[in-house]
């Protein structure tokens, strides 16, 4: 039994690669590996020039590599507003010494964090949900919300896993749509994702996996007419 | 009002504080960072020990027939803070092989495993802290230095417990609507999203189990200061129950809802019991008083899990650079707790 076995790639900066394959091609496993969640039992993964193979999974997010998850994961008791409040990068805040000496030593970071968290709300559209507790959103908004925070937590590449599963067409548009325009300011990410159509329009390039091996890369034109990925997908 | 309805009103009152400083730190781990903690009463205890030996002196004073390890005469309120110091420690030694690496239920079965352990130990290492005999003659703070009245120090004290309950209760509240206490809540609710976002998911428990441990510890001394006694019977794994119990009738993860558990049940409920009278064999009402317990617990998980004072929202000042734009208001209702949330 494997989980993945030889996935060798690059995710060049200020691109959108996307990452499909069919099912147990071991997309997820790869990402779960690049966050962290699970350990390489072999092979490395180097980000942004530091090799993070041996960090564990915060650490990891710490350096900028953050990612969302296949199923909702908000904190569902957390108001929508906290939840981009606790992606913060700033730690201050979380200093058990800081915060016995009281507010003013976290106040102005807490500050900036709820400017940023609010403009984000609002290029989400989720600013008349701030109040709201996470778990009480709709699907959609629920992965809006989770871009959202991930953004709050200024990654130098997200990895988004499968952010279109679930969701009805109008809100894939939507998502489509911020996808675009992070790409276009320059955020750097990685997407898992079935829906072919979105990858097309938005990334490039793209890897296909298949029986945990990377099977080709190229533009999805390029992949169309690559006998091996049809058979990957056909078999 | 008489002497005696006084000395029973005060008394009241010093298990009121005591029990509000527990039901406070147990909230900490367990209300805000979802900690399980069935191990508390080992805290609370160590507070009780470490108070009574700091107080009574020597173990070949009074005569000798305890026999305990060290041994001081600090004065009120040294034994307090050295009670808070060891229920901390304690804390970050258990809490570094316990709480890592497991699972938060695995944990839960780690940490009562502890309590039985520790009550093991104490009943049995005699010369640790007197073995199922426990310490007494505990000298009572303040009484000799003011030469206060049997009825004057109940009073004092009283007046002790329930102003270190609120100086905790200020203390877990400023942590609370900090960053801090945000970040333990969102561990709480979803600890893989955290460790996402960066945050070490495992230090910040420790945070919560240590400040709390500590906490508990506080109580502790407090407790066997007043009532001078302390032996292993004292806290037995059960009575780390009682407090959950009245955390989730009160409200778990509201420092208020801690306060008015506490109330309610170590001091409301269970003094209530001991007005029904005997009836059946020996001893048959106290052992009621634990399905009485369990029942009440099982009652408000099914029924108004939330409890009396639910966990309240955090609403935020308005940005300066962008007002918020409010829409019509969301309903306020949080959604359904899993159980044992």
């Amino acid at each position: 039994m494997l989980a993945v076995d030889g996935a060798t790639f690059e995710v060049r900066r200020g691109t959108i690669t996307g990452m499909i394959g069919p099912n147990g091609a071991g997309k997820s496993t790869v990402l779960a590996l690049l966050a962290g969640a699970l350990m390489c039992a072999s092979g490395s993964i180097v980000f942004d020039g530091v090799d993070v193979t041996s960090r564990s999974a915060y650490a990891r997010a710490r350096l900028g590599l953050i990612r969302t998850f296949q199923a909702s994961s908000e904190f569902p008791r957390l108001t929508v507003l906290e939840n981009l409040l606790v992606a913060s990068r700033s730690r201050r805040g979380d200093s058990v010494l800081r915060v016995l000496a009281g507010p003013r030593t976290w106040r102005r970071d807490e500050e900036a964090d709820l400017d940023r968290a609010r403009a984000l709300l609002g290029r989400f559209e989720l600013s008349g949900q701030e109040q709201e507790y996470a778990g009480n959103l709709s699907g959609g908004q629920k992965r809006l919300l989770e871009i959202a925070r991930g953004l709050m937590a200024e990654p130098k590449l997200l990895l988004l896993d499968e952010p279109m599963a679930g969701v009805n067409p109008a809100l894939i548009q939507r998502i489509e749509e911020h996808l675009a325009v992070l790409r276009d300011e320059g955020l750097t990410m990685l997407m898992v994702e079935h829906e072919l159509g979105v990858v097309e329009r938005l990334c490039e390039p793209t890897i296909v996996m298949a029986q945990g091996r990377v099977l080709s890369e190229g533009t999805m034109a390029e992949l169309r007419a690559n006998e091996a990925v049809l058979d990957a997908y056909l078999s | 009002m008489s002497s005696s309805v006084q000395f029973y009103m005060t008394t009241i009152l010093v298990y009121l504080g005591v029990d509000i400083i527990a039901c406070l730190g147990l909230n900490l781990q367990f209300g805000m960072t979802g900690l399980v903690n069935f191990s508390f009463i080992v805290f609370q205890a160590a507070g009780a020990y470490t108070a009574a030996v700091v107080t009574l002196g020597p173990s070949s004073g009074n005569g000798g027939f305890q026999r305990y390890v060290g041994g001081a005469n600090w004065p009120f309120p040294l034994p307090i803070l050295a009670a808070a110091v060891v229920g901390g420690l304690l804390a970050l030694i258990i809490g570094l092989f316990g709480l890592r690496r497991l699972r938060a239920d695995y944990q839960a079965m780690v940490l009562l495993v502890v309590s039985l352990i520790a009550t093991t130990v104490a009943n049995n290492a005699s010369g640790l802290v007197n073995g199922a005999n426990g310490l007494a003659l505990v000298p009572k703070p303040l009484q000799s230095t003011f030469n206060l009245s049997p009825l004057g120090f109940q009073w004092v004290f009283a007046l002790i417990s329930l102003s270190v309950a609120a100086l905790i209760y200020l203390l877990v509240r400023r942590i609370t609507n900090s960053p801090l206490g945000r970040t333990l809540r969102a561990v709480r609710e979803n600890e893989f999203a955290a460790i996402a976002l960066g945050k070490n998911v495992a230090a910040l428990r420790l945070r919560a189990f240590v400040i709390g441990g500590a906490i508990a510890a506080v109580s502790g001394a407090l407790f066997v200061e007043f009532i001078t006694a302390w032996s292993p019977a004292s806290w037995l794994f059960t009575e780390s129950f009682v407090y959950f119990a009245a955390l989730i009738v009160g409200g778990a993860g509201n420092n208020l809802g801690a306060v008015v558990g506490a109330a309610l049940v170590p001091v409301g409920f269970l003094e209530a019991t001991r007005f029904i009278p005997q009836f059946g064999r020996p001893g048959l009402v106290d052992a009621l008083q634990w399905i009485v317990v369990g029942l009440l617990v099982a009652l408000f998980l099914w029924f108004w899990p939330q409890g009396v004072f639910p966990e309240r929202k955090r609403r935020y000042p308005p940005s300066r650079l962008r007002p918020s734009e409010a829409d019509s208001p969301a309903p306020d209702r949080a959604p359904e707790m899993s159980p044992g949330a």
